[in-house]
């Protein structure tokens, strides 16, 4: 989880120039100016990069926020594992 | 065009609600019906007085995609002020260099201005909703039909925006021929999930109020869905958007899977979206028609639309002028070019701007006795359909022929597999220059790189094809020319993890040096 987290935050930093510190678990679009549609399309891509990922539709949808976008690599990357062993 | 004895634009629109008239916020289902809206503006040019304000007196408005900004934009505008709404970024970022050139006496925002330059500046703050006047709401303050009504930003890449000065005459001239042009009926309702700060959202809310429709606003286009779904439980029949809007839609949301039955239009301007892109809207929502349009702010917002059922014949036209729009296109002599021929485009028309706020050496240079000269490489058919072939200044020289960037990206964007392109010139030691592209695919994009390379033309020499997942855009959507070398080095920047990952995992972001 926290693992998870900071790389989120790192991706968060590429993706808005922000400090990835002040990007917290508890973080709202509403938080960071530069996240709106074209934003999120830049963020998606940074978190694919960060995590070696892509991203469907439903998964893009659900990301209303850092708690949620945790969730949802979690569980990716949980699958992923899975699928490796 | 009426000639109306009241030129108020604000005053005008509030004259014509309908009784369907409404602004609603899709997040939280808030919404002011025509009563409350009309009331509502009114609260707001008494706010407005009431704080010193006089006609004439200009007011940054700080905007953002909820009902509230736009009610103190036409409020504003309605008790005679001249109204310069800012989207809220720009607000924070560049408020006091923008009061500074407006000179404006206060500031309007939803949640109070951050920081203190307003105060600094001598600017009053006001913040939120208006007085309740009750039963002693003002009447509309009189206007001419050539007093400012706003002065709006440009969209351009620089950082401090050109203010565009539009009057209220502009605004009824420009309304009134939109209407017309997309055969508005009185009980439209639009998704709105652009700014008013920005021409073409404040285009959507004026047409659909002034003909008696509403407005329905959605922050949450960042997640498409819900905006679609939106469409749908509010019946909205009118959903406008910039190029990057309608990618975002094809690639990123379930609009192959949601119904939208009470749509009936799209409406795109804000760039060239591909021809591909088109027909993919057109065949996953064949019930609503799709309005390829073109515009300028300096031309207050809308200067040609393409009628929907020429939309396959003259597909890549931006269509015909507005009714009340005449055009020329002028050749490097000054004088019109035959048919057929390339030239920049000139506008004329009630529409067109008096000129940019205190800058009369580029207001001289693009506004030429009642022409504007809109910087745009264009020609027109026998037909008089108008195709935009590039920009002033945009262009790539290769063994001497001059050809316009948006000619060779609409060239590869029309080969199949990619969803968008922009390209860019390198020096080259034979031709002079050669091109650069970037070039967003669609997923399987293994052959594309060799197909783009074959729908290029013998005299078009190419030095690289670089697959990037998303193209530079600015905060409306905007291709950001400058930002494009960057793209090309994914792997150099910092050479960190995260590009070789990107790498492994994301055939899209290699570089294929070709």
């Amino acid at each position: 989880m926290q693992d998870v987290l900071a790389r989120v935050q790192r991706a968060f930093g590429s993706a808005f120039d922000v400090e990835p510190g002040s990007v917290t678990i508890d973080t709202v679009p509403g938080d960071i100016r530069a996240w709106d549609s074209m934003g999120h399309v830049t963020l998606a891509s940074s978190l694919e990069q960060e995590f070696g990922v892509t991203f469907d539709v439903d998964e893009l949808m659900e990301m209303e926020n850092v708690r949620e976008i945790v969730r949802i690599l979690q569980a990716k990357l949980a699958r992923l594992d899975k699928a490796v062993t | 065009m009426s000639s109306p004895a009241q030129w108020n634009f604000a005053a005008l629109l509030v004259e014509r609600l309908g009784q369907g008239s409404e602004l609603l916020d899709a997040p939280s289902s808030e919404r002011l019906v025509a009563t409350e809206l009309r009331a509502a503006i009114a609260n707001f040019a008494a706010t407005f007085a009431a704080a010193g304000l006089r006609p004439g007196d200009r007011v940054l408005i700080g905007c953002n995609l909820r009902p509230l900004s736009s009610v103190a934009y036409l409020g504003a505008m309605f008790g005679g002020l001249v109204a310069v709404p800012l989207n809220e970024t720009t607000l924070a970022g560049s408020g006091e260099a923008l009061a500074r050139k407006t000179r404006a006496r206060a500031v309007w925002t939803e949640c109070g201005v951050r920081g203190d330059w307003a105060a600094r500046g001598g600017l009053r703050e006001l913040e939120g909703r208006p007085y309740d006047t009750g039963s002693n709401a003002p009447a509309p303050t009189d206007r001419s039909e050539d007093d400012l009504a706003a002065l709006m930003a440009t969209s351009g890449s620089t950082a401090m925006p050109r203010l565009v000065k539009v009057s209220h005459g502009n605004l009824i001239a420009n309304t009134e021929a939109i209407i017309r042009s997309q055969r508005l009926g009185s009980d439209e309702r639009a998704m709105l999930v652009l700014p008013v700060s920005y021409c073409f959202g404040a285009s959507v809310l004026h047409t659909h109020l002034y003909h008696g429709g509403a407005v329905v606003f959605d922050s949450r286009f960042m997640f498409a869905d819900k905006v679609l779904r939106a469409i749908a439980h509010y019946g909205c029949t009118s959903f406008a958007g910039v190029p990057t809007a309608y990618q975002i839609l094809l690639r990123r949301s379930n609009i192959r899977t949601i119904p939208m039955p009470s749509l009936r239009r799209f409406l795109q301007a804000g760039g060239a979206l591909s021809v591909a892109a088109v027909q993919q809207m057109r065949a996953i929502v064949p019930h609503a028609e799709f309005f390829v349009m073109y515009g300028q702010t300096e031309a207050t917002a809308r200067i040609s639309c393409l009628p929907p059922q020429r939309l396959t014949d003259k597909a890549g036209s931006v269509g015909v002028p507005l009714d009340n729009i005449t055009v020329r296109i002028v050749g490097a002599d000054g004088e019109d070019v035959p048919t057929g021929e390339s030239g920049e485009l000139w506008v004329a028309g009630k529409s067109i701007s008096a000129g940019y706020l205190d800058e009369p050496e580029e207001t001289r240079r693009r506004f030429r006795g009642g022409w504007l000269a809109t910087g745009d490489i264009a020609s027109r058919d026998e037909e008089g359909y108008l195709w935009i072939n590039g920009r002033e200044g945009e262009f790539i020289k290769m063994c001497g022929i001059r050809v316009g960037f948006a000619e060779i990206e609409t060239t590869v964007a029309a080969v199949h597999g990619v969803l968008e392109c922009a390209a860019a010139a390198v020096p080259h030691a034979e031709a002079g220059e050669a091109l650069t592209l970037y070039v967003v695919a669609a997923e399987r994009a293994d052959d594309v790189v060799a197909a783009v390379r074959r729908s290029l033309p013998p005299k078009w020499p190419c030095d690289s094809i670089t697959l990037v997942a998303e193209l530079p855009r600015n905060a409306h959507g905007k291709l950001v020319r400058s930002q494009l070398p960057q793209l090309a080095r994914p792997a150099l920047a910092g050479g960190d993890t995260r590009a070789r990952a990107s790498e492994d995992s994301r055939p899209a972001d290699e570089i294929w040096r070709t």
